[in-house]
């Protein structure tokens, strides 16, 4: 059991081993490359699986099968679809802001990759140890903002820049609550390193220390990923695609691959803070563990996706502001009033 | 309590979710029709007294027969032809018919790639399907 908990560690402790000095600056390098490909491995699988699981669930909630032609009851359907969006033609329109247009979906691809890169997948498994891990990861995923609005922008079609406004109103709206609903969690550990805060949860996850900061936490992050019913940024029904219109083949699949990688982040980081990341019961490895309740939290998004309609514009903000942002504050003074009584109690 | 209708639309979808689902494989297997369905037409050539009811009743003049005279001067059908590109299966033909020899029936694998093939010989089909069944 104990080496299949470490098995990553073990493997990455056998390819140091095969350097002279294990912690030269080749050895780390060839270590980072190597995390590197393993988060963009991450990213592509979790698009692949989740795309089919989406559809599968929006199947069983209309009481249909979902895909079931392609491979066994159509588990193979993603991969047929990614090779179909390969091949498709790439097209810039002509009115377009050709450079920011074309970076647009690389930066909304790459801030997965740089989030993942600070979830700890195991004991002692992140791939970068990042003692302000908490901090780092939202300010990186802040950028996103940047990025919706440079594709709405660089398109030139109003849908798209409607969809752009709304993706900054939105985010930044929720980003607040989101942050606040993780200082909680901060003030007990005192800790912004994500490692330290799983360690902290070895007898009780925070979702039961927080419980009103992980509901707070998963309403925002929906919000902050663009999910149903915060969807607003992409609303087909009212801005078509949002700033997705425009784009076409790999460049819209570079879209999908980063709203799931984010939607990935998001729940990672939920596991981590609320669930107790890679604590568990020992009959199962710690990264097993973890996979399983990031799992829970997309199929509770997923869940949430197909049951409730669009939320409305002015609600959407109404509830950022008025409902998420006091709650969370709240959430701040009771966690800080109860640190004082435990150590009242405990005469520290 | 605030919130309330949330938990009961997530508990709906959710028992929609495990429970069973309604999809028919339709072309894996087929679909149970109500005993309703009017789909196709069908005749008993031996049956058939051309009359000529039948196309007289039919608000599209689908139907065309023709008949002759056999040693006993009894009509004999000779050919029946339905155009079912314009027939509507309302089944007026089949009530008007006084021997029932044309009924609707419920097949329903209809389609064809060629204008041509919508105009049915009944007295074939009739053949093929004795054959068949």
């Amino acid at each position: 059991m104990e080496t299949l908990n470490n098995l990553f560690l073990i493997i990455a402790a056998a390819i140091r081993s095969l350097f002279a000095d294990p912690h030269s600056v080749w050895a780390n390098l060839t270590m980072d490359v190597i995390n590197f490909i393993i988060v963009v491995v991450i990213i592509v699988l979790a698009a692949l699986i989740l795309i089919l699981l989406e559809r599968k669930i929006a199947g069983w909630t209309s009481q249909r099968t979902g895909p079931n032609r392609l491979g066994p009851r159509g588990w193979f359907q993603t991969i047929a679809d990614a090779l179909k969006l390969m091949g498709k033609e790439d097209i810039t329109p002509a009115g377009a802001d050709k450079f920011i247009f074309k970076v647009a979906p690389m930066i909304v691809f790459s801030l997965p990759m740089m989030t993942l890169a600070v979830i700890p997948y195991g004991n002692g498994m992140a791939p970068i140890n990042l003692d302000l891990g908490i901090f780092y990861f939202l300010a990186i995923s802040a950028i996103s903002t940047v990025a919706f609005l440079m594709a709405g922008w660089g398109s030139n079609n109003k849908y798209s820049l409607l969809g752009g406004m709304r993706a900054v109103a939105q985010m930044i709206s929720y980003e607040i609550p989101l942050l606040f609903s993780l200082l909680g969690v901060v003030m007990i550990t005192q800790s912004f390193n994500l490692g330290t805060i799983v360690e902290a949860q070895k007898t009780i996850p925070f979702i039961i220390l927080q419980p009103l900061a992980f509901v707070i936490y998963i309403i925002a992050g929906l919000a902050e990923v663009n999910r149903a019913p915060f969807d607003l940024v992409e609303a087909d029904q009212e801005v078509v695609a949002g700033p997705f219109t425009e784009y076409t083949g790999l460049r819209w699949g570079l879209f999908f691959l980063g709203e799931y990688g984010n939607m990935t982040a998001v729940s990672a980081l939920a596991a981590t803070v609320f669930l107790g990341g890679w604590q568990g019961p020992m009959f199962l490895p710690g990264w097993v563990w973890f996979w399983l309740k990031v799992g829970i939290i997309i199929f509770f998004m997923m869940w949430v996706r197909w049951t409730f309609p669009r939320i409305r514009v002015d609600h959407l903000m109404h509830l950022a502001w008025k409902v998420l942002l006091p709650l969370s504050i709240l959430n701040i003074f009771l966690t800080g009033f109860g640190i004082y009584i435990y150590r009242f109690v405990m005469g520290g | 309590m605030f919130g309330k209708g949330l938990l009961t639309g997530l508990g709906i979808t959710f028992k929609r979710m495990v429970g069973p689902n309604i999809t028919e494989f339709y072309p894996e297997v087929k679909p149970n029709l109500p005993t309703r369905v009017r789909s196709s037409m069908g005749l008993q050539p031996d049956k058939c007294i051309s009359c000529n009811m039948c196309a007289m009743a039919c608000p599209n003049s689908v139907i065309k027969l023709t008949s002759e005279k056999n040693e006993n001067n009894k009509k004999v059908l000779k050919s029946y032809h339905m155009d079912v590109g314009r027939c509507l299966f309302c089944g007026m033909c089949t009530e008007a018919c006084p021997t029932k020899a044309l009924s609707v029936t419920q097949e329903y694998e209809n389609a064809v790639f060629e204008p041509e093939d919508m105009q049915w010989d009944m007295i074939k089909r009739a053949e093929r399907k004795g054959k068949v069944g």
